[in-house]
């Protein structure tokens, strides 16, 4: 599903950022991506979804170099990912409804279709009474949950996250990954960065670590 | 349905009504001043060419011809080049014609008809009615009666036509300088909306929006902010044509030879309706490049 071969990249000439990851990751699998600050993890998932390019190496995503591709292609390629910051990034003037039915807009599917599978996707993180509100008027908890059933309601084949529980308290955190792990139980290839040990200890699961921009560690596999 | 585009552009405006009545007003301010000087020029010019077609040369003569002297100096005239028509005026009705044109009529009572003299009115071919012409056949006309006060307004009315003209090259640079001025302030304006909904439009690329399907709805609400501005503006312009310019102007205009003054015709009016779209639009645009980005 997803292949890094020697991918650097580099934001001064002196600091890299990543230096020759190479990596594969199979289809449907649920990978952490661990390292303390600084040690690229948001780097290496910006290439993923292409909001960088990789200064040397090649990305395969389903068997597509994703380096080569012109910027009128990354919208194709992101529209088969979810991703899900820490930040949540809900569009505030928005209602949760409109924030996770833009996706499929995007998409152009069809309003019943979109009013169908928008109300399953808010039912599943069960904030179906919270649909009318707007984003600051939830918790963080909630929202982080609005945040992954917009990245779920167009049935991701590939699902990034980038510290999606830094800002949520313990309790919230598990029911956060909780989702998480409903989606890569249906089949969808998760791929996670954190840096808290606590939540890889609780879900174990192949754990590849990042330390200074190079890959380290790859266990549980 | 309503297409997404149109939706969201509609939602925009009203999210951000302040912005919206700013981008509107000065639309609409910018394309009142230019459709006032558009509907003043074309009423000038409407009002030149009918002059020129009057444009004649007369000879006054302050003893009236004895006899036939009258018809075959009238045919002598006729047959000099550049001469369509001659016309014989009396005195009774040059006095007649005066009365007609005065409001009150009764200044002239009192008057006698003899007090006026009798004239020629020669009438020019259409080529024949610049001043060179004239200066040309004057001489002419001059040697069959010598004794004439020969008369003409064409030096007037090249100074009129070249008034009109110093007028339109005013109007296209102050046109010009307002367009731009007002697409700056569009440009800004909507600029200030996208500044306000960055992150917005960094997430709609993030989902896998295109740039068309994140400009479409901004296009779409400068060019319907344009477009209202312009009607704005053609419903002041034309509450002013009607309460204001036909009175006063009209009877001005009229006074100095029966002219009445017309509204803007329906192709200027599509004209302004179509800079208001193109100033929301190119507004937008210019704004809009900076804001969305893609890739890296």
């Amino acid at each position: 599903m997803i292949r890094l071969y020697d991918v650097s990249k580099h934001y001064r000439s002196d600091a890299a950022a990543l230096e020759g990851i190479s990596l594969h990751i199979d289809k449907g699998e649920f990978v952490y991506l661990t390292g303390p600050s600084g040690a690229g993890k948001s780097t290496l998932l910006k290439l993923l979804f292409c909001a960088e390019r990789p200064d040397r190496g090649q990305i395969l995503v389903k068997g597509r170099n994703i380096t080569r591709l012109k910027p009128r292609e990354i919208p194709h390629l992101r529209r088969t990912m979810g991703i899900v910051f820490q930040d949540y990034k809900l569009m505030t003037s928005r209602t949760v409804f409109e924030n996770v039915a833009f996706p499929l807009e995007v998409q152009g599917k069809k309003r019943i279709e979109i009013g169908k599978r928008v109300y399953q996707a808010i039912r599943e993180v069960g904030l179906e009474e919270r649909m009318s509100r707007f984003p600051l008027e939830l918790s963080g908890g909630e929202q982080q949950r609005i945040a992954i059933a917009r990245a779920l309601v167009v049935g991701p084949d590939i699902l990034l996250a980038d510290e999606p529980t830094g800002n949520l308290d313990p309790g919230v955190t598990l029911e956060i990954m909780e989702l998480f792990k409903r989606a890569n139980a249906r089949g969808t290839t998760v791929m996670l960065a954190t840096h808290s040990q606590e939540m890889i200890q609780r879900m174990p699961r192949r754990v590849l670590t990042l330390k200074g921009g190079r890959l380290t560690g790859d266990e549980g596999s | 349905m309503i297409p997404y585009p149109i939706l969201r552009a509609l939602r925009n405006m009203k999210q951000s009504p302040f912005l919206c009545v700013a981008t509107v007003g000065t639309v609409a301010a910018t394309l009142t001043i230019l459709a006032l000087f558009v509907l003043i020029l074309i009423n000038l010019q409407a009002l030149t060419g009918r002059w020129s077609q009057d444009v004649q040369v007369r000879a006054y003569l302050d003893n009236p011809l004895k006899g036939s002297e009258t018809k075959e100096k009238a045919d002598a005239l006729k047959k000099l080049e550049g001469v369509e028509d001659v016309v014989f005026v009396s005195r009774e009705k040059a006095y007649s014609r005066m009365r007609q044109r005065l409001e009150s009529a009764d200044l002239l009572d009192g008057l006698s008809p003899e007090v006026l003299p009798v004239s020629f009115e020669i009438a020019l071919e259409d080529e024949r009615r610049s001043r060179r012409s004239i200066e040309a056949l004057v001489p002419q006309i001059q040697s069959l009666l010598p004794e004439a006060d020969i008369r003409y307004g064409q030096q007037w009315l090249e100074r009129f036509e070249s008034f009109v003209r110093m007028f339109s090259a005013g109007a296209l640079v102050l046109g010009s300088f307002l367009l731009f001025a007002t697409l700056f302030i569009v440009s800004n304006t909507i600029r200030l909306t996208l500044y306000a909904r960055k992150d917005e439009l960094d997430i709609m690329a993030l989902v896998g929006a295109t740039p068309f399907f994140i400009k479409a709805p901004f296009l779409l609400e400068g060019a319907l902010q344009g477009a209202l501005g312009a009607i704005l503006s053609l419903a002041g312009v034309f509450a002013l044509f009607h309460g204001v310019f036909r009175e006063g102007l009209g009877s001005l205009l009229f006074s100095v030879g029966s002219y009445e003054i017309h509204y803007l015709p329906g192709n200027y009016q599509l004209a302004i309706l179509g800079s208001g779209v193109l100033l929301g639009l190119f507004g937008s645009l210019s704004s809009l490049r900076k804001f969305v980005r893609i890739g890296p």
